[in-house]
């Protein structure tokens, strides 16, 4: 069973909302959310708790850290976040999994503490951008319902994100994670995360959604050409947040890859 | 009360299947639409106007800044209040306003504002939106999630820079300046009169009320929508302790004025059709990026229910604009008496008419501020006369004002 923590990284220093699930001798599994944030304790997660030790925190300016905004500037404040998350937990190394806007953090994670990094699996990442493959503008969106070009069908928003939420609630954090996530990736998705990817010598593999509005299934070859080594597939029947989509599939994919190295 | 004459200056050529063709009348709006020689033309009417309407006897004429679009055509409102200031003399010069948001370093907006100033004789009101999501966000790139931050910032940075006479070092978050400096520095002491143009922001309303700034309502859902919004403003003022006075807030309007009610409605419905139907065509996507509005704002609007008004009023017609305040319209007995309500629900002292409307051809602007100015102005001017107004410009004395020399030709 599954627990939000809330922690202190250190004295005086940055607290972190954290969901942590599985058995603590299991393998650990660092989970980097979506530009959505983490709704729940969801069925990806649960999965994925059958094997791993699962640490999914939400990362500053999402969820019940959104008033931690302000402290993030940039990738390296968020990597010394989940750095400092793993090190409070005891956890000296983890395999890592980061959809969306995660996959970027994962990735800088990788390029610049590469021995925390056991494995890393990249899903529908975002911070790469190609005038050639640009997807849509995830933030020039309806405001009535403003992460639904983020889903295969627009009604999956409503069955997947906002669902067992109070309304109002939901629909405000959605916007703060948008707002998160724009901190981040606006105006455009460019990171500078492309000068770090050579740095990344952690067995990496690369997978895109098949219906992902956002990114693009031609951005994958571009982060595999980019990652020495790196491995890539795609994924049917989802849009760009394939953990809440595709939720067992997507743990199977992590799990064959971070234990046995297949990729199929 | 006071009258300011503004135009948004719209591009006046948009095609009848604009709305069908164009997903928004900015950001992404077909440039192919706009025409440079005619453009060249068009300024100079609508700068004409302004410079009529202050021969009239408004108290200010207004300019205003937005960026990649149809719906007004004013990327640099200092450039427009420069070519104002040269060619008139007592009139207030209403820059309501710069997004000072976007500019890095801000001190360009507080040197410039003071050339204005300096150039004017005195004579100029700074505006500081926060602007539009659509401009700061969308057209500059500005991130939305700081964007408030910034403001804050570069807000602070502005006033100090006009003020501190010493050369300072400014350490920000988004700004760091070895040596500010500012030459040349404003006429007005301390600062021009500062007025804050917004659209409902709670945040703006305590910003307003902590430094005694004028708050200036911008909306085209007309003044009876406007009445909860600005009774929350004044409501707000009250909480802190600050003493009521209907000068420190300013409300925008449309307003047309002809000789009956009937000759107005005939005259003027097919350029606020215009207005209603084109020039407030923006797609949603565009108008509030993630993070513009904040928390306590986006929940003050949905327990408001959210209701815009805007979105529905190019469907309604004359009659419906009229009742719900969209417009203020008809013979100058009718408009005097809407403007009397208008003061009454909104408290304020400050009107920015909108006296020109969409492609209102300049004959028909000049007569409806004619009409205003002559038949309208001088049965309302005497609302909120036992106030004393603290947010209009001081200019330097008439003995004092420069006058431009003629223009010099090669023949003499």
């Amino acid at each position: 069973m599954a627990e939000l923590k809330t922690l202190d990284l250190r004295p005086g220093g940055q607290t972190a909302h954290v969901w942590e699930g599985g058995d603590p001798g299991s393998p650990a599994l660092l989970f980097l959310h979506p530009i959505t944030g983490i709704p729940r304790w969801g069925d990806a997660l649960e999965t994925l708790a059958n094997d791993f030790h699962v640490i999914a925190p939400y990362q500053p300016g999402w969820g019940p850290a959104k008033d931690d905004l302000p402290g993030a500037h940039d990738g390296l404040d968020l990597v010394l976040f989940n750095v400092d998350l793993l090190n409070t937990l005891g956890v000296g190394s983890a395999h890592v999994i980061g959809v969306s806007i995660g996959a970027w953090i994962g990735a800088e994670i990788a390029a610049i503490r590469p021995d925390a990094v056991q494995s890393l699996t990249l899903v529908n990442p975002l911070g790469l951008w190609s005038e050639q493959y640009p997807g849509e503008d995830a933030f020039a969106q309806h405001p009535g319902f403003p992460t639904a070009v983020l889903f295969s069908n627009p009604d999956k928003r409503t069955e997947l994100l906002m669902a067992d939420r109070d309304p109002m609630d939901a629909y405000v954090g959605e916007l703060l994670d948008l707002r998160a996530s724009a901190k981040f990736l606006w105006p455009i998705p460019d990171t500078g995360v492309g000068r770090r990817l050579v740095r990344i010598d952690t067995r990496t593999l690369i997978a895109t959604s098949e219906h992902d509005n956002i990114v693009a299934t031609e951005m994958g070859d571009i982060w595999r050409a980019a990652i020495p080594g790196a491995q890539s597939v795609q994924l049917s029947d989802s849009g760009h947040i394939a953990d809440l989509e595709i939720p067992e599939a997507l743990a199977d994919l992590v799990r064959n890859f971070a234990l046995e190295g297949v990729t199929a | 009360m006071k009258f300011h004459w503004f135009n948004l200056m719209p591009w006046p050529h948009l095609p009848d299947d604009f709305r069908e063709t164009n997903r928004s009348v900015w950001v992404d709006v077909d440039s192919r639409l706009y025409d440079p020689v005619e453009g060249h033309r068009v300024y100079n009417e609508y700068l004409d106007q302004l410079e009529f309407a202050a021969g009239l006897g408004f108290d200010g004429i207004g300019v205003n800044e937005h960026h990649q679009n149809a719906y007004g055509m004013m990327p640099s409102p200092q450039i427009m209040a420069a070519s104002l200031a040269r060619r008139t003399k007592d009139v207030t010069l209403l820059l309501l306003g710069q997004s000072i948001a976007l500019y890095n370093p801000p001190t360009r907006v507080a040197e410039e504002m003071a050339m204005l100033d300096v150039m004017s004789g005195g004579r100029l009101v700074a505006g500081f939106p926060v602007g539009t999501s659509m401009d700061d966000n969308f057209c500059f790139g500005s991130n939305p999630a700081t964007l408030r931050d910034k403001y804050r910032e570069n807000h602070d940075l502005i006033r100090r820079a006009w003020e501190d006479p010493d050369v300072f070092s400014w350490n920000g978050e988004y700004n760091k300046i070895r040596y500010v400096n500012l030459w040349p520095r404003p006429i007005q002491k301390p600062h021009p009169p500062i007025w804050i143009p917004g659209g409902g922001s709670v945040e703006t309303w305590d910003f307003c009320a902590e430094m005694g700034y004028n708050y200036s309502y911008l909306s085209f859902n007309g003044y009876v929508r406007g009445e909860a919004l600005m009774q929350g403003f004044w409501n707000r003022l009250g909480e802190m302790g600050v003493e009521f006075n209907p000068f420190q807030g300013a409300f925008a309007q449309q307003v047309v004025v002809a000789e009956t009610d009937d000759q107005a409605e005939q005259m003027y419905t097919e350029h606020l059709q215009y207005f209603f139907d084109k020039c407030l065509h923006v797609y949603p996507g565009f108008a509030d990026a993630p993070g513009y509005r904040t928390e306590n704002t986006i929940r003050a609007g949905l327990r408001a229910g959210g209701a815009q008004g805007l979105g529905i009023a190019h469907t309604l017609e004359w009659k419906d604009w009229v009742r719900e305040g969209y417009i203020v319209a008809g013979s100058p007995d009718s408009v005097a008496e809407q403007i009397e309500a208008l003061a009454t629900k909104l408290q304020v002292g400050h009107l920015v008419t909108l006296l020109h409307c969409g492609d209102m051809p300049d004959d028909k602007a000049r007569a409806s501020t004619k009409l205003f100015a002559e038949q309208v102005m001088p049965r309302v001017k005497h609302i909120w006369e036992d106030y004393e107004d603290h947010w209009s410009p001081k200019p330097i004395g008439s003995e004092q004002v420069a006058t431009p020399a003629p223009v010099l030709t090669g023949s003499n």
